[in-house]
């Protein structure tokens, strides 16, 4: 028996449906509001159209919706969707259908018309997804017999093939992306094809008349040759393992002869390959700054443009305009506009200038308590951290250390975030801003014992040291006199080999520390103590395991009356490497306490400081740059680099450093 | 040590940060946060602040203010770019819970010494500021320099805003209510 054909574009419902009786007749007759019940035998309000009640269709089909199931059916049968074991469908025959044209591919009909062929089971389909010629579709395995009925059914004039596979079902993802990589794969190609290997540059000119970009529609419309643009400067940065290799790689780049009307459409490219040092625009159609303006902050170390051919270039000021924008930019239309060195000036006034950063400023006193105490506490900090605290440490003083708040998935934070009081991370009310303040000697060498053990440089490695102290007033004495107490504010930037071999991370962390030293309690070992120790962790950089194992010493483990829980676990790395206490004060002589403004409150070492920074600075020789602070500025610093400015031009060549 | 005092140290700092670092992205004098131009403790003698930043003694606030105007004020300077200051981190601890320089016998006898008012504290604050970073943009991913920062302050009570009433509503003044006898200010490369 020949299978019966489905129903053709413009019939719709069931042709097996009873007929009711506002139907009975043909022709065309006024819908009776007929009083009706549902399935449980109550009186239904809704609308009837013959036997096959409405309901939403679950793809909007207007169409199908008087064919679609009721709601209620349709909601329990997308539950049992949910419940039930599925298997998978293919359907051969849509791509021959007359439905291939329709805005889906034809899919949405299809699958209104199986469930309409498979209505007696109330069937309600997932989302198909057409793949190759084949429809791919998830059922119900108690569904699947019921549509394998419908195999060699005709629909709109294609015969179906429906079986059932044990082949997973591919995603939509993976279809996207398999015609994403052919796409990938031709635009690679235009890309390697342009790129000049000897001269590093990559030649994006005329990508009009690309034989392949032309195969692939991209200059069908304007859009389209934006974003097909965009795909290749995504490409071209995504090939490249760092930004470091890709500025190598890439130091130039023509867009010549693009018809570019505005850099807007091409300005992906400046995000892509901000470092770019030479560019050609030649032959675009580039009418005014306007036109160009897109880019006016960027491409900071450009040195090479062309604009020739452009409208742009006969406009007043041109040249000036130019230059101003591209503060690195010496060569512009094959004409040298700055020397290096007038390019590396406009470069330093284009950007930023961060605060000036200078030496270590120990304000300590002739005692350079500082110097001593960094010295010993690092020591001991390296060595046994448990005598350490009974040294310096009594039961009022306090310790907490602070990591980032990005470190949830970065296992190399692992070992401190248990003690971590990041406060900004915690919040105000949390408890663990109070459990996490460590307080009195012994609660904090117990802390200590646990953290990795660690190697700080030694203090005659002056450069790796940043120590900034004050003395200050305002501290309880310990002794309850009524009067308040000096102290000593010390905060300390370095940083310090760390091993932690239980889990297996070596390597070099940065740090800050910040001490509040004040008197100590009579009978102290020290005469002053530690009030205050606040620990933040910075940056982490990884080293190979013999290169730190070796140097790091394991802290000794606290004395019995401390209970140290872990610390059996603190790996012992290897022996104590000898470490020389150091005594001295590092780099800067102390200076007096009471600062005031104008010149005579700057001592010398200041002084020294503000040199070596001009010096950095400008160039010029420290001698000059003496000059320039201690004459007509009288050691303001803004006064210096304000008259340095007005007067380099009339310097003589040896007020520069040949360097 | 008293939980009631660890607990307002936390809350103060937190306060003081959200209120300071305004200031400083806002491009707001900072003269006010700092004891050098506060009259309470001025006429009770006490010495300037203590400005170290990056290792230079700056003598007063206004000094600084000028050091940060410059970072933000450079040449060829672009009218949608800002410096804007992050606070990653901060850390408080008390250093003296009794503290009463300057203080009327009146707020001495109010604030006891577990109260958590009377404090001399200590802030460690972390983050990063992005010099030439878009003015409205919400993320600080564009910039044109990027530097750590750590500074560490030493605040005590501002008398003057603590014996007001009713400070609690208003978020400026409780970030007032305690200022800054020492500020140093270090930036690192990130």
């Amino acid at each position: 028996m020949a299978p019966p054909n489905g129903p053709r574009g413009g019939s719709s419902g069931p042709r097996s449906s009873p007929r009711t009786s506002t139907a009975r007749g043909g022709g065309i007759s006024k819908r009776r509001s007929t009083a009706r019940t549902d399935r449980d035998g109550d009186v239904s309000m809704a609308p009837a159209a013959g036997s096959a009640p409405t309901g939403p269709s679950a793809r909007g089909s207007g169409r199908s919706r008087a064919s679609r199931a009721p709601r209620s059916s349709r909601l329990s049968q997308n539950i049992r969707n949910h419940i039930a074991d599925k298997t998978t469908l293919k359907i051969l025959g849509l791509k021959s259908s007359k439905a291939v044209n329709n805005k889906d591919g034809g899919l949405r009909n299809l699958l209104d018309f199986i469930e309409r062929k498979s209505k007696d089971k109330n069937i309600v389909l997932s989302r198909g997804i057409i793949d190759g010629d084949y429809v791919w579709i998830k059922v119900n395995k108690e569904d699947a017999p019921v549509i394998m009925r419908l195999n060699g059914f005709t629909y709109a004039g294609a015969s179906l093939t429906i079986e059932e596979t044990n082949e997973p079902m591919p995603t939509a993802a993976s279809k996207v992306s398999r015609e994403a990589a052919e796409t990938k794969a031709k635009l690679l190609s235009v890309l390697s094809s342009r790129y000049n290997d000897v001269g590093k540059i990559l030649d994006l000119s005329a990508l009009g008349a690309d034989p392949i970009l032309g195969n692939l529609g991209t200059f069908d419309s304007q859009s389209l040759a934006q974003k097909s643009f965009r795909a290749l400067v995504h490409l071209v940065g995504s090939e490249y393992r760092s930004p470091e290799e890709k500025r190598e790689a890439i130091p130039a780049v023509s867009l010549a002869r693009n018809d570019i009307t505005d850099v807007d459409q091409v300005f992906t490219l400046a995000y892509s390959l901000p470092h770019l040092r030479r560019l050609d625009l030649t032959g675009n159609k580039l009418d005014n700054f306007s036109a160009l303006s897109k880019w006016k902050h960027e491409f900071r170390h450009l040195e090479e443009l062309h604009l020739t051919g452009n409208p742009v270039t006969t406009q007043p000021n041109y040249v000036a305009e130019i230059m101003s924008w591209f503060p690195s930019l010496q060569i512009l239309d094959g004409q040298q506009v700055r020397t290096p060195a007038e390019a590396a000036e406009a470069m330093r006034a284009a950007n930023p200038q961060p605060i000036p950063e200078f030496p270590s400023n120990l304000r300590d006193g002739d005692a350079g308590i500082a110097g001593a105490f960094i010295g010993a506490f690092f020591d001991l900090y390296d060595r046994d951290r448990a005598a350490l605290a009974s040294q310096f440490y009594d039961m009022e003083s306090t310790f907490s250390l602070t990591a980032p708040d990005n470190n949830s998935r970065d296992h190399s934070w692992r070992a401190y975030t248990q003690y971590s009081r990041n406060l900004q991370k915690l919040g105000p009310r949390n408890q663990l801003g109070v459990d996490r303040l460590y307080v009195g000697g012994p609660q904090i060498a117990q802390v200590w014992t646990k953290l990795p053990v660690t190697r700080h440089p030694p203090l005659s490695e002056g450069d790796a040291w940043l120590v900034d102290c004050h003395t200050f007033n305002g501290l309880a004495d310990p002794t309850n006199s009524s009067l308040p107490a000096m102290g000593l504010m010390i905060n300390i930037h370095a940083s310090f080999e760390e091993a932690d071999a239980a889990h297996n991370h070596f390597g070099v962390r940065k740090f800050s520390r910040n001490f509040i030293l004040g008197p100590s309690m009579p009978g102290a070992p020290h005469p002053y103590r530690v009030i205050s120790d606040q620990l933040t962790l910075h940056g982490w950089k990884p080293q190979a395991v013999a290169s730190v194992a070796a140097p790091v010493a394991a802290p000794v483990a606290a004395p019995a009356a401390v209970p140290v829980a872990a610390a059996t676990s603190v790996p012992v790395v290897a022996p104590a490497a000898p470490v020389i206490a150091p005594v001295i004060a590092p780099v800067i002589a102390p200076v007096p306490t009471q600062i005031s403004p104008g010149a005579a409150s700057i001592d010398d070492a200041t002084k020294a400081q503000m040199i070596q920074e001009l010096s950095r600075l400008t160039g010029m020789t420290s001698e000059y740059s003496q000059l320039c602070l201690s004459g007509a500025a009288d050691w303001n610093w803004d006064m210096a680099l304000k008259s340095f400015e007005e007067l380099k031009a009339a310097l003589p060549a040896e007020a520069f450093s040949a360097s | 040590m008293d939980t009631t005092n660890i607990r307002c140290a936390i809350d103060i700092g937190q306060k003081f940060i959200d209120y300071y670092y305004g200031l400083i992205n806002n491009a707001k004098p900072l003269s006010p946060a700092y004891v050098t131009n506060n009259d309470t403790y001025k006429q009770a003698g006490h010495v300037a602040s203590d400005i170290c930043v990056n290792g230079l003694v700056l003598g007063t606030p206004e000094e600084f203010e000028k050091v940060l105007e410059k970072s933000r004020t450079w040449t060829n300077c672009p009218s949608d770019r800002v410096v804007r200051y992050v606070v990653e981190s901060f850390n408080s601890q008390v250093l003296n819970s009794d503290y009463q320089f300057a203080a009327s016998r009146e707020l001495v006898d109010i604030h006891g010494k577990n109260d958590g008012v009377r404090m001399m504290l200590t802030l460690s604050v972390s983050g990063t500021v992005y010099y030439g970073v878009e003015k409205h943009a919400r993320e600080n991913t564009n910039y044109m320099v990027k530097k750590h920062f750590n500074d560490v302050f030493i605040l005590v009570p501002n008398w003057e805003v603590i014996g007001r009433a009713n400070m609690s509503s208003n978020k400026a003044a409780a970030g007032r209510r305690y200022i800054i006898v020492s500020h140093t200010h270090r930036a690192f490369d990130a």
